[in-house]
Formats: C-alpha cells, structure tokens, sequence
C-alpha cells in the first residue's frame, strides 16, 4: 500500500511537471540561445518595414539577372499579338515533355482535365462551369504562353507559380494535348 | 607491552603525557567549545571574498567571458591556471591519507583529516573553473553522455576535456566516501559526548549509527585499506588527465610527454605546501600541538623536498629536450618563457619551485615552523605560477607570429579566484569548528606505540628487563 502511494505520487509529479504544455501554444524552451533568427527570414514580419513585412517589392524596371522581360502587354490586342507572333525560345531538343506533363497535372488538370477535355476535377464537381475543351479553341503555344502569364477571364496568371521556362514547357503539352483530343 | 619491538630511533607523534580520554577531548574541544573572535573575524573576510567571487561569477555567466582576460589567441589564462592549481592541491590530501596508509606511515594520522577535508574543498573550488569558463555554462550537462532527444547526441570520448570530468567528480565523490568513511567513529564519538539533543542529533545523524563492534571495525579496515587503493591510481590519474589538457595538445611548450609525471608530482608539491599552511596555523588554534608535532612538519618539509625536486627536474628535463629536440617552436618556447615578456613569471615559478623547496635539506630550517610555513606560500605562489606560464607563455606565442599576443587578466578574473579562495576558507573555517580535524580513532591506535608517554615506558621497561633477564 505505501509502495502504491510512492507510485501515485510519482505519477503526479510527473504529471504536473509535463502537463504544463498547451497544445495550442508554443511549448516551453530552455535558453533559446540561436532559436530565433538574427537575420531577416524569408515570409518573416518585421517593423523594419513600412508594410510589416519582409517581402519587398523591387524596384519598377529593374531586370534581375537571368530573366527576361515579357514584352505583350496584358489586353486583347497583347493576346493577338502574341498569338500571331510569339513563338517558343525552347529548341526542339529542350522541350521536355515529362516535364510539361508534371506541371500541367499540377498546375492545370484541375480545372482543364489531364487530357486538357475541360473536365477537370473541379468542373466535374460543378465548382464553376464554362472551363473549354482545348479542341474548340483556336491557341498556338504564343497564346498559350500569354494566356498563362497574364490569365484570361476566369483563369489567373501563373507567372508566379512557373518560371518562363517552365511556362513554354506547359505551352507545349498543351498543343500536345490539343493534337490528340 | 615489552613484546612489542619498535626502533628507539623512532620519535614520538604525539606528545606529552596522553591517554586515551586526552586524545578525546582535545579533538572534541574546537567543536563542542563557541567560535572566538579571531574564528568570526576570519570566517567574515572568507565569506566576503566567497560573495565577491559569487558576484564576479554571476557577472561573468551574465555578460560574457569577454569579461575576462582571456583573448583569441590565449583562450585559456587564470581559468584553467585556477583549476589545476586548485586540483593540484587536492593531491596532497588522497596522497597523505591513501597512499601513506599503504605505505604504513603512522605520521599520517594527525594529518589525514583535514589533509582529506582539503581535498574535498579544494576539488570544489577546482570543478567551478571548468563550468564558469564555458561560454554556456548552462548548457554544461551536455558533456554527460545522457541518452537525448538529439538522436541520442553522445560526446566524444576522444577529449581530455570529457576525461577531466570524470576523473574530477570521480575523485571528488571516493574522496568525500573515504572522508566519510573514516568520520564513522569520530562522529560517533561526538555524538556520545553531545550534551544538548540538537548536536546529538547533528552527530547521531553524520555517524550512521557507529557502534564500534569488532566485526565493524575489521570491515571498516579493510574498507579503508581497499579505498586506499582505489585512490592512489586515482590520485595519480586525476592530474594525469589534467595534464592531457595541455599534452595532447600540437601548442609548443605543452605537447610533452613529461607533463603527466610532472603534473602530478607539482600537485603532490603544492597540496603538501598547503597542507602545511593550513595545520601550521590550525596546531596553534586549535591547540593541537600535541598531535601536529614538529615532527609531522618536518616529515611534511621533506616530500615538499622530495617533490619539489622532482618538479626542478622536470624542469631541467623540459629545457634539455628543448634543446635537444631541434624543432625551433620548442626551443623558441622556452627561450620565450625565459626572456620574453613573461620572464618575471617564470623566473618568479623557478625561484619559487626549485630554490625554495632545497632549503629543507637543512635540518634547522625544516624544523622551524615559521620557516616552513613561509617555504609553504611561496610553494604555492610558486606552484601557481607554474601553471600560469604552462599555460599563458605556451599559448600568447606559438606557431604564427601574426597571432602572437599578450594577456592581461582583469578584476574579474582576479575576483573569481578571491571568490574561490574565500570559499575554500569558508568550507575549511566551518569544517574546523564542526568536524573532528584529528581522527581520533586512528591516532589512539598509534598511542601506545608512539606516544611520548608510552615510549618512556616501554624504554623504562626494556632498561629493566634487559638487567633482569637479557631477553625474552
């Protein structure tokens, strides 16, 4: 019985020692030494900033290195333009269709389907309608490219989620894509 | 008592016409009597020092150790020169009461306690140098191989840094049992003659229940006798590892094989010099000179010589295969420790360490008592300095001339240590006043051996019976 009770009270202990830890909280630290950065991280806030946070928008016109500056402009006459004229810098022996696929399946077959039919999961469900079958749509992989770089009506630019590079690989599994259907 | 043989040519260790019950009383009077004046006025200056030390240790923990001295080329300086100096001195206690007790040396017995209670304070004050000159102390039970959540991080047995801790709190914790240990009668002792309840508690407590039956005291010998050698290698090990410190190391001037012989024969030297400082005045005090006889002094002088000799000759060792060796950074460390910016130190630990100690080869200086309690400081300023310049000269210049620099300790560093010193009196002062400083169990049993009284006796009978029957 007094071996019952040592247990019991240990037990306790250890319960009051461990159970101060709440779930939605960040748990207790012991010295945290280098637990916070020094530095400013990326996506972290910061009053250093007139907005609070660290992502800064550059410069207008400034062109880092490497990347090149889209020269259609957003509107219908840009779409035309780019449409008639612009044509892919990929050579045939970079296009990497693998590559295409798995972007496409990412960022498109959502919405487009994976055989680019416009029965993608969304439109099955009946999320929104009006998502057109590649088939039916006059697009060379100029529009293409312009149309994934700026959106078109229902659909939002994908210039933030594809490199230029990776944006002519998806133009080109689409007219893939559209070739088959 | 005419069948016991022992060479006349034998002095007697305790003085005076003892018996028993003197022995008793004498050793009780300092802890049963009120502190004096002069106790309250010493045990004040050690414990304001302890508090400062405490002060400049939270300072040091809270800033930084860029409080200290030390700087990027001479990361080790008073720190690390405090913790062998401290450890150092812990020696001599282990040395007098195991490895003097395998070798049968009854001279021992008057000392061994407080010879024992040194070490154990003195490796106290030794473990706090390597926990406060860590950047993150807090962080210092990292160096314990505890199963984690950091995948199991374990620590790398391959530093002498992790082997200081284990042979430290090793030394420590059989120090204190064999302390303990032979505390056992004494405390009971106490105990039986406690007059208020409240230290008959204190001391029935601290005795462990002592009743001295002859079945306790054969395990009791025997324990000790075991403990005893368990130390001496320990004892050795101890400043051995210590030494690793610096000769493991690539730094010219410590990568040395010498260092671990040498290091402990230093410790032996100075924690006998302490031990003389402090029975010295603790015979007078405690007015037990009866038992810390001139003779325990002398004997004390004497492996004060004997090591300090062995130190001087490491010295000389050192400096040969300096020379000898042909590797310029060697031989540039010492040209440096003798003629360079530190040479007042190192000459200061030559004339401290190898003159000081061979002046016990004269008789009438080793029995002087004030003489010897001099030789005893400067041993230990000199033991200090010993490892200040192992450790500062070897390190402020050594392979990259663009890295040579100078050291310059300051009040914290210098606070720290008065800190510990303070600390070492408090625990010693305290101890003093509440423990038996002579075991009284072991001297009784040389009593009757080598008490003055009984010696006259057994040359009065031997006188007698020589006339009356030639032999026995």
């Amino acid at each position: 019985m007094k071996a019952l009770y040592k247990i019991a009270l240990l037990v306790t202990a250890f319960a009051g020692l461990t159970s101060c830890h709440d779930n939605s909280a960040p748990n207790y630290q012991y010295f945290p030494n280098m637990y916070e950065s020094v530095g400013y991280e990326t996506y972290s806030e910061s009053a250093s900033f007139a907005n609070g946070k660290e992502g800064q928008l550059p410069a207008k016109g400034s062109i880092p290195r490497g990347f090149t500056p889209y020269e259609y402009e957003n509107s219908t006459a840009g779409y035309d333009l780019a449409k008639a004229n612009l044509k892919s810098p990929l050579a045939p022996e970079e296009v990497d269709e693998a590559k295409g696929q798995q972007l496409f399946t990412i960022y498109c077959a959502i919405c487009h389907g994976d055989k680019g039919d416009g029965k993608g999961n969304l439109s099955k469900r009946e999320k929104f309608a009006g998502v057109p079958n590649y088939k039916d749509r006059v697009i060379t992989e100029g529009s293409i490219f312009h149309v994934v770089t700026y959106g078109l009506n229902m659909m939002g630019s994908h210039a933030n989620q594809l490199s230029q590079e990776e944006r002519w690989q998806v133009a080109h599994y689409v007219m893939k894509l559209k070739s088959e259907l | 008592m005419s069948s016991h043989y022992e060479a006349p040519i034998r002095k007697p260790l305790i003085i005076g016409d003892k018996n028993y019950h003197d022995v008793t009383v004498d050793v009780a009077r300092p802890v049963e009597g009120r502190a004096n004046k002069q106790w309250w006025i010493a045990f004040a200056i050690a414990l304001a020092a302890f508090l400062w030390g405490v002060a400049c240790v939270a300072y040091t923990v809270g800033t930084g150790i860029g409080t200290w001295g030390s700087n990027k080329t001479v990361g080790w300086a008073w720190d690390i020169t405090n913790f062998v100096w401290w450890v150092g001195i812990g020696h001599a206690g282990t040395l007098i009461s195991a490895v003097l007790l395998l070798f049968r040396q009854k001279w021992r017995m008057a000392i061994n306690r407080s010879a024992e209670a040194m070490t154990i304070f003195s490796v106290i004050q030794a473990a706090m140098f390597p926990v406060f000159h860590m950047g993150r102390p807090w962080l210092a039970y990292w160096v314990m191989p505890i199963p984690n959540q950091f995948g199991s991080l374990w620590v790398n047995f391959n530093s002498p840094l992790l082997w200081d801790v284990f042979a430290i709190s090793t030394y420590l914790s059989v120090s204190l049992v064999f302390w303990w240990t032979g505390l056992l009668p004494d405390f009971a002792m106490l105990r039986d003659r406690a007059i208020t309840p409240f230290t008959k508690q204190v001391y029935g407590i601290l005795s462990f229940g002592w009743s001295g039956r002859a079945k306790d005291w054969q395990r009791f010998e025997e324990v000790s006798l075991v403990l005893a050698g368990l130390a001496t290698p320990l004892v050795l090990s101890v400043h051995t590892i210590v030494s690793f410190d610096f000769a493991t190391s690539v730094i010219p001037g410590w990568h040395t094989t010498i260092l671990p012989p040498y290091f402990v024969a230093g410790a032996i030297f100075s924690g006998f010099a302490m031990v003389n400082t402090l029975l010295i005045i603790m015979r007078k005090l405690s007015n037990l000179e009866a038992y810390i006889t001139v003779q325990h002094i002398e004997l004390m002088n004497i492996v004060i010589m004997i090591t300090g000799s062995i130190v001087g000759v490491a010295y000389i060792t050192e400096l040969f295969i300096a020379w000898y060796s042909g590797v310029e950074y060697e031989q540039y460390a010492f040209i440096n420790r003798a003629t360079g910016p530190y040479w007042w130190s190192y000459w200061l630990m030559m004339t401290c360490n190898v003159i000081s100690p061979q002046v016990m080869w004269f008789k009438k200086i080793r029995t002087s008592i004030m003489v010897s309690f001099i030789i005893s400081i400067v041993v230990n300023i000199g033991m200090w300095f010993e490892r200040f310049v192992i450790i500062v000269t070897s390190l402020h210049r050594d392979y990259l001339p663009s890295s040579w620099t100078m050291f310059q300790p300051t009040f914290v560093d210098a606070g720290f240590y008065i800190g510990t010193i303070g600390f070492f009196f408090v625990l010693f002062l305290l101890y003093s006043r509440s423990f038996p400083v002579i075991a009284q169990a072991e001297v009784k049993s040389i009593m009757k051996t080598s008490s003055e009284k009984y010696k006259k006796l057994h040359e009065a009978h031997d006188n007698h019976s020589h006339s009356e029957h030639n032999h026995h």
